[in-house]
């Protein structure tokens, strides 16, 4: 486990050039803009981005986008206290007791917790990431194509077991992604599939279209939907008073190490942070011996979402970078960059480009030092771009928007695909499809169909490779159990329900 | 309940539509698919295998969610769409539509100053002098990002033309 410390401080060498420190300013400062601006989201942000680092360096690309992606974890939750309007999904939670902080005066409090536990939760991420990440991918290098089927296949039955509401819902959502992804040249046979004989097709769908679409246009138009006020609260920040609330951080260590722990383990599933950081609240508020001051400004309720949040944020690189699969829709897209630049995601990273794969883990550390360092230090700056009018900012972010899309493949098709892939990204949000899974099943569609054919390949044609060994066995079967876990749930629900309606029955006719 | 909050369509009414509409595009798929041979051959499954099958997926769950919103009535008295919002997202998505066919026409640039110009004055009730320098402005700021620095070219029309700018 700390052999990994020397490849560590390696990476803390290419991480620590004046350029490579210059592009995690940069951006950190625009993943708070990203952040701070409702419908501008970080999956969204990356992918504008992502085009425009096709001509980099791999290690100064993902350096400048994983830190687009700290600043604007932070930046939504600067927006969530100031303004009570969660600029992330993820910083919802941050809303119920960070709002009314800031509305009881205590705005300066507020903020420094909310940035000093997050910078907590990302660190543990960080630490989970440097001594596991290469012990996880050696034990993946044994991997073959049915091993790789079989967690790409966890992956996504994960979705439906894990990810609460409709599991039919999450199925069409995640099934509409893998078909998505099927579109264009066959990559074994070299067919050209579900082009309907259009041209613009024969390139496929990209993803980074979809996300624009799905996470920016939708997003936008349900953000207008509901009339959007800022009604700001004084949001200058006291320098004394940031010095004493990080004093008094240790007192909320249980908070901290509780969210971090949930953190860690939904972003290293597929959880991601919006789950972690519901979830870490509602357990924080039922154990919390204050828990009656839950939602009217109680700092544990601040503590408790944002350290989870950002723990899942980071760990979320795990899977990532050791398996080839993404922990959340931003992290898929990065994914996808990696591929773009050349690079194959997964277990061969850590002995083909170590420089890569360690340079990214120490900007990690790094990176989050300065976003906590800079988002504390540009709060009022950002707090006055949201008194511009939303009427200049919303029309703003749609040009920019079909600018990425643009700039994604210089296809006049794709400001077509933007638009229809907005209506739907409105339609799911509005109807409780999950949209994550369709972004990440656009990304891995490929790679699981060519891994599910090749082992048809290796075992001529018998599904039985799937559970030729313990390995590829246990993986397929937590699978298939995940995936029937709604419907096991449903008949124990129903079971359960019926019992409590009994008791209920009984409990009327019998007042004691 | 005034005018302006009254329901103009219930979220059961959309949940069906949505439904079905992914249950359509299921459909197309299986029908893609079959162009190919969606068999099982002797390297294990033809090309046409996977999307067949994704297709029969996506029809089979959404047909589920249909089943569960007839027969539970899901949201079949919430509101999906008030009049008021109703108004608010065509004042925002018609300019944005409109927004592909012009700038095919005439590039990216110029349809971006159209468009701010456009939405700024009429909606945010900017006067003209704040509106026409952001309009201006913000697709000259584009030109030198884009074309300049990172050497990514965007879309043109007659007027890039016309000014001699590649």
């Amino acid at each position: 486990m700390f052999d990994n410390v020397p490849l560590l401080l390696h990476g803390f060498e290419i991480a620590l050039s004046w350029h490579h420190v210059a592009l995690m300013i940069g951006g950190v400062l625009l993943g708070i803009l990203v952040g701070v601006l409702p419908g501008l989201g970080a999956p969204n942000g990356v992918t504008l981005l992502l085009p425009l680092t096709f001509s980099m360096d791999p290690v100064s690309a993902i350096i400048l986008l994983t830190s687009m992606y700290w600043g604007a974890l932070f930046g939504g939750s600067t927006t969530s206290i100031l303004f009570n309007i969660p600029g992330e999904p993820s910083s919802v939670a941050t809303t119920f007791d960070g709002h009314p902080m800031a509305k009881n005066g205590q705005a300066t409090e507020a903020l420094t917790y909310a940035f000093m536990s997050a910078g907590f939760g990302a660190m543990v991420g960080v630490i989970v990431i440097t001594l596991l990440s290469s012990a996880v991918a050696d034990f993946a290098l044994k991997f073959s194509s049915p091993e790789f089927f079989a967690v790409y296949l966890l992956a996504f039955a994960s979705f439906v077991g894990l990810g609460g509401g409709n599991p039919f819902k999450t199925i069409v959502s995640l099934t509409l992604g893998l078909a998505f992804a099927t579109v264009g040249q066959d990559t074994i046979s070299g067919s050209l599939r579900l082009t309907f004989g259009f041209d613009e097709l024969l390139r496929g769908i990209s993803f980074l279209v979809a996300v624009i679409g799905l996470f920016g246009l939708g997003e936008l138009v349900l953000t207008m939907e509901e009339g959007l006020r800022f009604n700001a609260v004084a949001s200058r920040i006291s320098p004394r008073k940031v010095f004493q609330t990080i004093a008094k951080m240790p007192r909320y260590w249980f908070a901290l190490l509780r969210g971090s722990l949930i953190g860690v383990w939904m972003g290293v599933t597929p959880g991601g942070p919006t789950a972690a950081s519901f979830m870490s609240y509602g357990v924080a508020r039922r154990f919390s011996r204050r828990s009656a001051n839950f939602g009217k400004g109680e700092p544990e309720g601040v503590v408790a979402p944002e350290t989870a949040d950002h723990a899942a944020g980071s760990s979320a690189m795990l899977p990532m970078l050791a398996l080839g699969i993404p922990g959340s829709a931003t992290a898929a897209v990065m994914l996808g960059g990696l591929m773009i630049w050349g690079l194959t995601p997964g277990p061969t990273l850590f002995v083909e480009r170590p420089d890569f794969v360690w340079g990214l883990i120490a900007s990690m550390y790094l990176g989050n030092v300065v976003a906590v360092v800079l988002v504390l230090a540009t709060v009022p700056l950002f707090a006055a771009i949201l008194r511009i009018p939303f009427a200049v900012v919303a029309p703003l972010i749609v040009s920019v928007c079909f600018i990425g899309v643009w700039t994604v493949a210089s296809a006049e098709f794709d400001l077509w695909l933007v638009l229809a892939f907005g209506v739907i990204g409105y339609l799911f949000k509005k109807l409780e499809y999950p949209i994550a899974p369709l972004v990440l099943a656009m990304v891995l569609g490929d790679k699981a169909e060519d891994a599910f054919r090749q082992s048809m390949l290796m075992s001529g044609g018998s599904l039985g490779v799937f559970f030729s060994n313990p390995l590829v066995g246990t993986l397929t079967a937590i699978a298939l159990i995940l995936l029937a876990w709604p419907i096991v749930a449903m008949i124990l629900g129903r079971r359960r329900a019926g019992v409590a309606a009994v008791a209920a029955a009984h409990a009327e006719r019998s007042p004691s | 309940m005034s005018a302006e909050d009254r329901t103009i369509v219930s979220r059961f009414t959309m949940e069906v539509a949505t439904a079905l509409g992914a249950a359509a595009i299921g459909a197309l798929v299986i029908y893609g698919a079959n162009e190919h041979s969606i068999g099982w051959g002797d390297a294990g499954p033809e090309p046409g295998y996977v999307p067949f099958w994704l297709g029969l997926i996506i029809v089979v769950a959404s047909l589920a969610v249909l089943v569960q919103t007839l027969v539970q009535r899901v949201g079949a008295g919430d509101s999906f769409m008030t009049r008021e919002q109703g108004k608010r997202i065509a004042a925002f998505a018609i300019p944005v539509a409109l927004f592909v066919p012009v700038s095919l026409f005439l590039g990216l640039y110029v349809a971006t100053a159209i468009y701010l110009l456009a939405t700024t004055t009429l909606q945010g009730k900017f006067p003209l002098v704040k509106a026409i320098p952001i309009a201006i402005g913000a697709p000259v700021f584009m030109f030198v990002l884009f074309e300049r620095w990172f050497q990514t070219p965007l879309l043109k029309g007659p007027l890039e033309n016309a000014l001699g700018l590649y």
